[in-house]
């Protein structure tokens, strides 16, 4: 960077705002005696953003903090922070060209729906059953794995669906059997900390399955073909198709955003089984029960609801949601028994970032953080620190959502059972 | 004898087994095995320390590996980067004290052809052998890294006051990540996946009752190990057994009924932290120097899920338990390492052993929650006596 030092010393300065602003914030708000949960949040954003000139006023008036108190600064403080980024390295790829930042735009989205829907199942597990399973990443893993057997090793040229099915099927059935001999004595009361002994069951469990593959398929890294080709199109016109150009393996849109057939399909499928998902947990007595417990347990199971069948359909259900992210994806990236550390650590951050157990704050936390990762990939000056950087960027995002809003955009308190009190 | 003493007449007699060991012990294997002990001891600190953190005071942290990488990193970047001369380089960064000469290299990384091109060796050069640069004491560097160790845990404890159970793990998990991912991305200081290499603990040999230790010998590192391990459980015991240990327990099992009762559960909660990761980083800065390189795939999730899976399986609510359940698991591990032939297939165990590793910590989660080693210990102490009657003697009810 050239003018990097700007750059450090406008961070420095918000850095040191917001650290104040959260500090004397909750303070004032204590001390006048007002709900301060939400205080820390705005008094360092309001100080990231703009300095003591906004805390100030906050500080004398102490408004009740709102929904549009929340997001303002915070969208300002990210905004604060791109100006001076553009200030002090204007000949940066993500100032000066415009086409980049729109396709990174779009990778950024179409990532982030992908990541979306892998922490769903996160997310459901643990609206359900109060636990974080450490497991996630490896179902994903043999979501990909068993899609990459069916149809590349055993049957090669079926239909992928196959596969996809065959994926789903097996975690499903894993995650079933799984919180049937490991999980149950959570519920009867037995387990003095079931919050601790689900995060160390499921991390076992990890470490099981990921050296179970590894044992039995080896760990060379394998890949599946693409699925479908895209057709071939051209508009408006064939000679000059500035609208969208597509071959066989990629898309390109107005010239500028290129997007490749595998990510563009997984986010497809993505888009279409959350949509089946939504109509699942609302419109049927099934997927009803499921959002019932959720909410409180012993008044679901008053209702005739019974909880612990609940909470081995949510389970089997997250397991085959991680999956299937897996199954879409092994057509775009070679799969290792290790492939799934990354995505799993992601999930975490997706759905602290969204507030654990809540759905559409996974689907949202989903797509910020894949804007924060493109964004990150993509301006760092540096490429390969840049690339060494990427799971600390999404890490970088927890840490901060735990210290300022642990209950995260859409985030509860729950109100009893399993689940670990805030 | 009385049976109330068993427990520890047997830790005196394991003491003592440690210690004559390796003077008894002569087979060809001998290094190889010393490596495992030393290993394991290593492990055994970590997995004690951990057990005071999770199984006493109940904060389920999955940054202990990131201390372990604190620790490490000190020492290593301080004996890497500061030197000793009685000469000015007039090309380092460098400050006079008394008539010596304290010198920063500055850091080249490792792009390709510039390995030997910092300021120091560029000096070394012009002087062609007729300075002695000093590098710092390997001690210094220890002591260095645990203090570090603290530091960071002082931090952490502070931010994760406010967090509980599930929050906790994934917060100190993205604190762990984050200085992975920072490690492996500042090459220019820290040398990213290439890793540092470190001066062993005795670099100029050691002599000792008359016996001359090469710096690759086994022995000394074993005992220096072999105490810091005395040491941390040393401490540890004593934590548990006064008023330090019970407050802990008591923030283990309601926090906010120990705060009603007047336990400061700001501070313990904070120096239960700083304790048990300058355990870690002393163990960490120790092991770097044994090993004598560190790499940031030190800090991987996989060395946390074996130091949680060795604290699970010997107990976690029993730091002894977990220390000889370490010790016992790194040799199990090593000794399944051999693999074999079934028929026609060739069974890979430096895989399949991870795998009955794993079945074997969640059979131990869901059928022992006290882990294996933990209830052998309790029996004894309990010198064979029903728990009941235990308990009634204790309450003296019962004659």
């Amino acid at each position: 960077m050239e003018f990097s030092h700007i750059f450090w010393t406008v961070l420095a300065w918000m850095i040191f705002w917001a650290v104040v602003g959260s500090f004397v914030t909750r303070r004032v708000y204590l001390h006048r005696d007002l709900d301060t949960s939400s205080a820390a949040f705005v008094g360092s954003m309001l100080g990231a953003a703009t300095g003591p000139f906004g805390l100030a006023p906050l500080w004398m008036n102490t408004p009740e903090i709102t929904r549009r108190l929340m997001v303002l600064p915070a969208l300002g403080a990210v905004m604060v922070i791109a100006a001076a980024f553009a200030f002090a390295d204007p000949s940066n790829n993500c100032v000066s060209n415009g086409s980049f930042v729109a396709s990174q735009i779009v990778n950024g989205l179409i990532l982030g729906i992908i990541y979306g829907f892998m922490a769903l199942g996160l997310t459901l597990i643990f609206s359900i059953l109060g636990v974080v399973s450490f497991a996630h990443g490896e179902f994903y893993m043999i979501g990909g794995m068993v899609t990459y057997f069916v149809t590349t090793v055993w049957f090669p040229g079926i239909n992928p669906i196959v596969g996809i099915l065959a994926a789903c099927l097996v975690t499903f059935v894993l995650g079933a059997l799984f919180e049937r001999m490991f999980l149950t004595p959570m519920y009867e009361g037995k387990i003095e900390r079931p919050v601790e002994y689900g995060i160390l069951v499921t991390f076992g469990l990890a470490f099981t399955l990921q050296y179970f593959i590894q044992a039995t398929v080896g760990a060379n890294p394998v890949k599946a073909k693409r699925f479908v080709d895209f057709p071939r199109i051209r508009l408006p016109s064939v000679e000059d198709p500035w609208l969208i150009k597509t071959s066989r393996g990629n898309m390109e849109l107005f010239d500028t955003v290129s997007i490749s057939n595998p990510r563009f399909m997984a986010a497809v499928a993505c888009v279409l089984v959350l949509l089946s998902l939504l109509y699942f947990l609302h419109r049927t007595w099934t997927g009803k029960a499921l959002r019932a417990v959720s909410l409180d347990r012993e008044a679901a199971a008053i209702a005739g609801i019974n909880p612990d069948r609940m909470n081995m359909l949510a389970f089997a259900l997250g397991g085959m949601i991680a999956a299937l992210a897996g199954a879409m994806l092994v057509q775009a990236f070679s799969w290792l028994p290790q492939v799934g550390a990354i995505p799993a650590m992601r999930s975490f951050v997706i759905v602290v970032l969204g507030g654990l157990g809540s759905l559409p704050g996974a689907f949202l936390g989903g797509i910020i953080v894949g804007l924060v990762e493109s964004a990150g990939t993509g301006c760092v000056p540096d490429a390969q620190k840049a690339a060494s950087y990427i799971p600390a960027y999404g890490m970088m995002v927890l840490t901060l959502t735990l210290l300022l809003r642990p209950t995260g955009l859409f985030g509860r308190r729950f109100s009893g059972g399993a689940h670990g009190k805030l | 004898m009385s049976k109330q003493h068993t427990p520890q007449l047997a830790g005196l007699v394991l003491i003592a087994f440690f210690a004559i060991f390796p003077f008894v012990y002569s087979a060809n294997d001998y290094p190889y095995i010393m490596h495992l002990l030393i290993t394991g001891f290593f492990y055994a600190i970590l997995a004690s320390s951990w057990s005071m953190l999770a199984g006493y005071a109940g904060q389920f942290s999955f940054g202990h590996m990131g201390f372990t990488g604190i620790g490490a990193y000190t020492t290593a970047l301080f004996i890497h980067y500061i030197y000793i001369s009685p000469e000015a380089t007039n090309l380092c960064t460098e400050y006079a004290i008394g008539d010596q000469f304290l010198i920063f290299v500055n850091p080249i990384g490792i792009t390709s052809s510039t390995l030997t091109q910092d300021c120091l060796r560029q000096a070394l050069e012009i002087w062609d052998g007729s300075v002695q640069v000093t590098a710092m004491p390997v001690w210094l560097g220890i002591a260095l890294g645990t203090i570090m160790g603290g530091i960071f845990g002082l931090l952490i404890g502070l931010l994760v006051l406010p967090l509980r159970a599930a929050y906790l793990a994934l917060f100190t998990l993205g604190f762990s990540e984050i200085l992975r991912a920072t490690i492996s991305a500042e090459l220019a200081i820290t040398r990213g996946q290439a890793g540092i290499e470190l001066p062993h603990l005795f670099e100029n040999g050691l002599t000792l009752f008359g016996r001359t230790f090469d710096k690759t010998d086994k022995l000394p590192p074993y005992f220096v190990m072999f105490f810091l391990l005395l040491t941390c459980l040393g401490i540890l015991a004593w934590l548990s057994k006064s008023k330090f240990g019970l407050f802990v327990r008591a923030l283990r099992e309601d926090q906010d009924a120990a705060a009603a009762l007047g336990v400061n559960t700001t501070r313990y909660k904070v120096l239960v932290f700083v304790i048990t990761s300058m355990m870690a980083a002393a163990a960490g800065a120790m092991m770097a120097h044994y090993i004598g390189i560190i790499t940031p795939n030190n800090l991987m999730i996989l060395q946390m899920s074996l130091v949680v899976a060795m604290a699970v399986i010997g107990g976690v609510e029993n730091f002894v338990a977990a220390a000889i359940g370490a010790i016992i698991i790194e040799f199990t591990l090593e000794l399944l390492r051999n693999s074999f032939e079934v028929g026609p297939f060739v069974v890979d165990m430096t895989i399949w052993r991870l795998v009955i590793f794993g079945i074997l910590l969640m059979v131990t989660l869901r059928f022992s929650r006290n882990g294996i080693i933990s209830p052998m210990i309790d029996y004894f102490f309990r010198g064979h006596v029903a728990k009941e009657t235990v308990a009634k003697r204790a309450t003296g009810t019962s004659p």
